[in-house]
């Protein structure tokens, strides 16, 4: 039962100039550690390649604003308006980069970690030189052994700097949640790496500002004038992974032809276990931009790709991508902490067809939940809900009416069942 | 002393809430318990006895978890 694809043509095709990475495939889960050799560029090949690093300065902000620079860990946040909230402050400054990409199939921070080095420890240099911050801290989960060697070897080839703080690699938990930026911001000023709600900020308190890692590289390239990047990293999921980057204009269909896929999937999880499923029949025909996909309501998240193939029940791929994200609650709000996991329960009763079981009751249980966390963790759970109560209506409906169908769910990393 | 600032919201900090439900026992006109009996809140605080409510939630609560967010002050 297995259709799934094996990448035989990463790296061998080329839809637009690359930047940032070269085309890698990894093992279906686990840190970013590629099947195949990539090497971490050292100093020497950096500097021959983009040139010496500029000196941050506050000014920097109006080149981000005019590059449209936004987040690349998902939320997509413009990088100029964190940049902005951090200048209007004034106390303590900690600059964070996060290499704790958390989605389980997501690998592309940690294969950029893995090959430019160099490109994201200046980005995060600049930043901190910019913004006038005392500390440059790495995050990255504590099982990245990979990114964390890679950096290590990176920050020792470097000669010190005087005008930027000395850079510290800070080793998070391995957890879904250690990459969220309020868990974040509570771990490196010596508290537990779990959301937290910001009240009102006093003035003089404490400031972080959390940027992931391929926001950083992208910066790197920009204040040394380069004009911004019209590609896209993003992880492919098929019978392993493949991290590639493609022009934004690339389609949908490009992309997974371009892999190796034969066949055509029902539907792909675009994001990540916490984003949203599209229909083949609507995606197929779209590029992998996300101001486009934001237009038709979707978005390409942490830059996650997951296929489903024809064979397999959306219903109960999406019982298991809930119940996974139940079990990786932060275990601190009680909406999330209870309704994740009756969210799950409903789910599954639906995939299995149970009498009582509806999408009324999905959806009721879904806003029992929406927006009600410290953190947008149950949100990605009800995103995910309502997205497959469209894309799989009819198979939903069937499921609903006691008439489950024969498929299965596919064998996706961290999943279950 | 019940000043109304548009837009003004009584806030739960989902973390520190423990479900105690205090808070809806006292103001019930702007504090529901879902059903495992944490705190939804009121949109907005339109009128002066929704604030006077809020304000009573957010005395009440023993986690100190609700507070009364004006919009100016907030990102």
């Amino acid at each position: 039962m297995t259709d799934t694809t094996t990448f035989p043509e990463v790296g061998t095709r080329v839809r637009g100039a690359r930047v940032l990475l070269s085309d890698v495939v990894l093992d279906a889960h686990g840190p970013a550690d590629p099947t195949g050799h990539a090497r971490a560029e050292s100093l020497t090949a950096h500097l021959d390649r983009v040139g010496p690093r500029p000196t941050g300065t506050p000014a920097l902000v109006e080149v981000l604003d005019r590059a449209g620079l936004s987040g690349h860990g998902g939320a997509h946040v413009p990088a100029a308006s964190k940049w902005r909230r951090v200048l209007a402050g004034d106390g303590h400054l900690t600059v964070v980069a996060n290499g704790a990409e958390s989605e389980p199939v997501a690998a592309k921070d940690g294969t950029l970690l893995r090959q430019r080095p160099h490109l994201v420890i200046d980005g995060l240099l600049l930043t901190a030189e910019a913004l006038g911050a005392r500390r440059a801290v790495i995050w990255l989960h504590g099982d990245d052994r990979g990114a964390r060697k890679a950096l290590r070897a990176a920050l020792a080839e470097r000669p010190w700097s005087p005008s930027a703080p000395a850079v510290e690699i800070v080793d998070g938990p391995v957890h879904y949640l250690a990459g969220e930026a309020s868990a974040i911001t509570q771990a490196v000023a010596g508290g537990p790496a779990l959301p937290t709600v910001r009240r009102r900020p006093e003035p003089g308190a404490p400031r972080t500002l959390v940027h992931n890692v391929e926001t950083l590289a992208r910066l790197a390239l920009l204040a040394r004038g380069y004009p911004p990047s019209g590609t896209r990293l993003l992880t492919v999921l098929g019978d392993g992974r493949a991290v590639v980057e493609v022009d934004a204009s690339t389609t949908f269909t490009e992309l997974l032809v371009d892999l190796g896929w034969a066949e055509a999937p029902q539907a792909v999880l675009l994001g990540g276990y916490g984003g949203l499923w599209a229909p083949w029949t609507r995606l197929a025909g779209l590029p992998v931009d996300e101001g486009v996909l934001r237009g038709e309501g979707l978005s390409l998240g942490a830059g996650v790709v997951a296929p489903l193939g024809a064979w397999a029940c959306g219903v109960k791929q999406t019982a298991g991508l809930v119940a996974y994200l139940a079990s990786m609650s932060a275990r601190q709000c009680g909406p999330c902490v209870f309704g994740l996991p009756a969210l799950a329960e409903s789910t599954l009763a639906l995939a299995d067809g149970r009498r009582g079981a509806g999408v009324d009751r999905l959806l009721d249980d879904a806003a029992a939940v929406e927006g009600r966390g410290a953190c947008h963790h149950p949100d990605g759970a009800t995103r995910l809900i309502a997205s497959a109560t469209s894309t799989f209506a009819d198979d939903i409906a069937a499921h609903a009416a006691g008439r489950p169908c024969r498929g299965t769910a596919e064998v996706w990393p961290g999943v279950s069942r | 002393m019940s000043r109304v600032v548009a837009g003004s919201r009584l806030r739960v900090d989902p973390v520190a809430c423990e479900g105690v439900g205090l808070c809806a026992q006292v103001a019930d006109r702007v504090v529901e318990l879902d059903r495992w009996g944490y705190p939804v809140l009121a949109a907005d605080l339109v009128d002066g006895a929704d604030v006077r409510a809020a304000r009573r939630a957010v005395r009440a609560c023993p986690r100190r978890a609700l507070w009364v967010e004006e919009p100016d002050a907030s990102s």
